[in-house]
């Protein structure tokens, strides 16, 4: 199928098929991955025996699925969706390969705000106050990695990242201190949590997280124009009409916003937001709305294999995903990292 | 006394079985096929009986129960019951070495913390008892798969004690035990008045001795409060401090444990517990205190007298410490 164009007064697009294709095939690969998910666990329940237990609407093989399997393989993909997709806006808009949640300090400021909150405030100031404190985080160190970063107007790729790997230490630094002063007992939870991990989720969480994800995207999905833009130099972005500091802030602001939700819910998993973006660059060569959602499909699937083998490899002892995220994630970082430096 | 020894065996432990449970349980083959054959004979005696005898009647048979926490297996099994699944334990693993008798092919739910959840809905638990200390997070989905206890701290073997009795049907067997330990103790508070005499009541440091630190602790913990009950007291420093325990991070601050007796216990079996171990021993500010320097370092087990959390931890607690006084009776 070739390409197509889409000519009404005031609106013209044209419409490649083929990162689209590519796209789907992504999300395809979700799918899938989350019908395995649904399936593997402490019993293994094909499809057909799944859906019987849900016409029941009771027993251990409906409690199993809908209420332990579901909620955690979709607040799995949610988290993981929510880091790739910032990682890509991040690195669309930074106009560097290295730019992520992790990179930027972001991650380690939402973590070290919400076990701040965890220490100081013993948990106990309700819901909305973990996800408020990790956004927060975000937002604080992002503005003051940006702030730092900027010089004469600009901001160059690996004054950024020195800058944000700096904060991140800082942000690693906070959190040791609150693990010390807080109660003796805060470590054991904290630490699990820090990892990056969805055991335990339940519905509420899933549709929470996923809610507040859509209102994000509400308003970020339309901005993701100017993302696409943003690789250009910034005079010519301006020429063809686009604010580029307004538009370049806003993108950030949505960055920050999705990596400290999925934070406050699932914990940092660490290099989502950097491999997975990577993988979809790769995959969909063509920057656009598609390579977004190959993004977003590729860092939902990656969370829900690593959460899949950290609940079935070590039967019955249930690790967290953030672990066999970050033994994919590392290795790639600095593999990258080598690359970077032979091409620069 | 108001209750019966009938009456208590009937009761606890035990759930009413009435004949349109035992057919649907039985009934349930699906997951029966996951499950020990143990069960499924169960249930088709249970509804074999039921189906003889007239309609109506109840069957009864022992309740399934899930401890989620140390303290909670402790107590269960202190009430008579085995329950059909249980957390590993911290040390030792997966069971304590006290209870592997009692639990003895017992399902292992994997860590107190993460607990398997699936391993909890296939066992099918009548009765979950957790605490909201480790579990407020899963507790939603705990609450789905069976009768949720939820104790507030895991620590409090009293309570855990009375709550877990009341919700298993066994209020005398608790009520049993606690005139047990009430007896005890008014005994050996009495004879270590008798044997301190004039220096009673001696200050005491519960500590817990880890690789880079030292925790004491001070009265409201479990070990620290069968201490306080004998009549043990802390020092000054340590009595105006609130919570659990006091963490010592460095020796600077190793002299606001100073005490008559110390208890010591190696956090785990390792080779940085040991040498830290060591070099405070060797330490001046250590040789300087009261304990030390009267030789009552008393060596005490971890398992019983912290990570057990239960009344049969409690009552190898209080074999120890009398232990210890025969052995100071006998060396003077």
């Amino acid at each position: 199928m070739g390409d197509m164009t889409i000519r009404l007064a005031g609106y013209s697009r044209r419409i490649a098929w083929r990162p689209w294709r590519l796209a789907g095939l992504s999300l395809l690969t979700c799918v899938v991955i989350a019908l395995v998910s649904l399936a593997c666990g402490r019993v293994w329940l094909p499809p057909g025996e799944w859906l019987a237990g849900l016409k029941r609407g009771e027993g251990a093989i409906w409690l199993i699925v809908t209420q332990l399997r579901l909620p955690r393989v979709v607040l799995a993909a949610e988290v993981g969706g929510a880091l790739a997709l910032s990682g890509w806006i991040l690195q669309q808009v930074l106009r560097n390969p290295l730019a992520s949640p992790d990179t930027l300090g972001l991650s380690g400021g939402a973590s070290a705000a919400v076990v701040a909150y965890l220490a100081l405030a013993a948990g106990q100031g309700g819901a909305w106050v973990r996800p408020v404190a990790a956004i927060a985080g975000a937002l604080l160190v992002v503005a003051s990695v940006y702030a730092l970063a900027l010089r004469g107007g600009r901001v160059t790729p690996y004054r950024l990242i020195l800058i944000g790997v700096g904060m991140g230490a800082l942000a690693g630094a906070v959190v040791t201190l609150m693990l010390i002063v807080g109660r003796a007992e805060l470590a054991s939870s904290a630490y699990v949590w820090l990892v990056g991990s969805v055991y335990g989720a339940n519905r509420a969480d899933a549709v929470t997280l996923g809610g507040l994800l859509a209102l994000v995207l509400l308003f970020g999905v339309p901005l993701i124009r100017y993302a696409l833009l943003a690789p250009l130099d910034d005079a010519l972005a301006a020429g063809i009409g686009v604010s580029v500091p307004a538009s370049r802030l806003a993108l950030i602001g949505v960055a920050s916003l999705l990596a400290g939700l999925a934070i406050a819910w699932g914990g940092a998993m660490a290099f989502v937001g950097l491999f997975a973006p990577h993988l979809a660059r790769r995959w969909v060569a063509v920057s656009g709305s598609a390579q977004a959602l190959a993004a977003v499909a590729i860092g939902a699937s990656v969370v829900m294999s690593a959460d899949l083998v950290g609940r079935t490899l070590f039967l019955p002892l249930d690790l967290p995903a953030g672990i066999f995220v970050a033994a994919v994630g590392a290795p790639f970082f600095i593999g990258l990292l080598i690359r970077e430096t032979r091409t620069s | 006394m108001s209750w019966t020894k009938d009456n208590a065996n009937t009761a606890c432990g035990r759930v009413l079985l009435p004949v349109v449970a035992a057919r649907n349980r039985a009934d349930s083959g699906h997951i029966g096929a996951f499950r020990a054959g143990r069960r499924r004979t169960l249930g088709l005696v249970a509804l074999g009986a039921a189906l003889i005898s007239l309609p109506g009647v109840a069957a009864r048979r022992s309740v399934r129960v899930v401890t989620l926490f140390q303290g909670a297996t402790d107590t269960v099994v202190a009430l008579g019951i085995t329950p059909v699944g249980v957390v590993e334990s911290w040390q030792d693993k997966p069971i304590y070495p006290y209870l592997r008798q009692a639990l003895a092919g017992v399902t292992l739910l994997g860590l107190e913390t993460q607990p398997s959840l699936e391993d909890v809905a296939l066992l099918d638990p009548d009765v979950i008892v957790a605490s909201s200390f480790r579990h407020a997070r899963i507790a939603p989905l705990l609450s789905q798969l069976g009768r949720l206890v939820m104790l507030d701290d895991i620590y409090r073997y009293r309570r855990t004690l009375s709550v877990t009795a009341a919700a298993l049907g066994c209020e005398h067997s608790a009520m049993d035990w606690e005139i047990r330990l009430k007896t005890r103790i008014r005994a050996l508070r009495q004879r270590l008045q008798r044997h301190f005499d004039g220096a009673w009541p001696i200050s005491v440091s519960l500590l817990d001795v880890r690789a880079n630190e030292v925790r004491s602790y001070l009265a409201g913990s479990f070990g620290g409060s069968v201490l306080r009950s004998l009549g043990f007291r802390w020092n000054p420093i340590q009595a105006g401090v609130g919570g659990v325990s006091l963490r010592l991070t460095g020796v600077e601050h190793l002299s606001s444990i100073d005490a008559d007796v110390f208890f010591v216990m190696l956090h785990g079996d390792s080779a940085a517990v040991r040498r830290h171990y060591r070099e405070l021993r060797a330490h001046p500010i250590w040789q300087r205190m009261s304990a030390p320097r009267r030789g009552a370092v008393v060596a005490v087990d971890p398992v019983a007298w912290s990570l057990s959390g239960g009344i049969l931890g409690v009552m190898h607690m209080l074999d120890d410490i009398e232990g210890w006084l025969d052995d100071t009776t006998r060396r003077a």
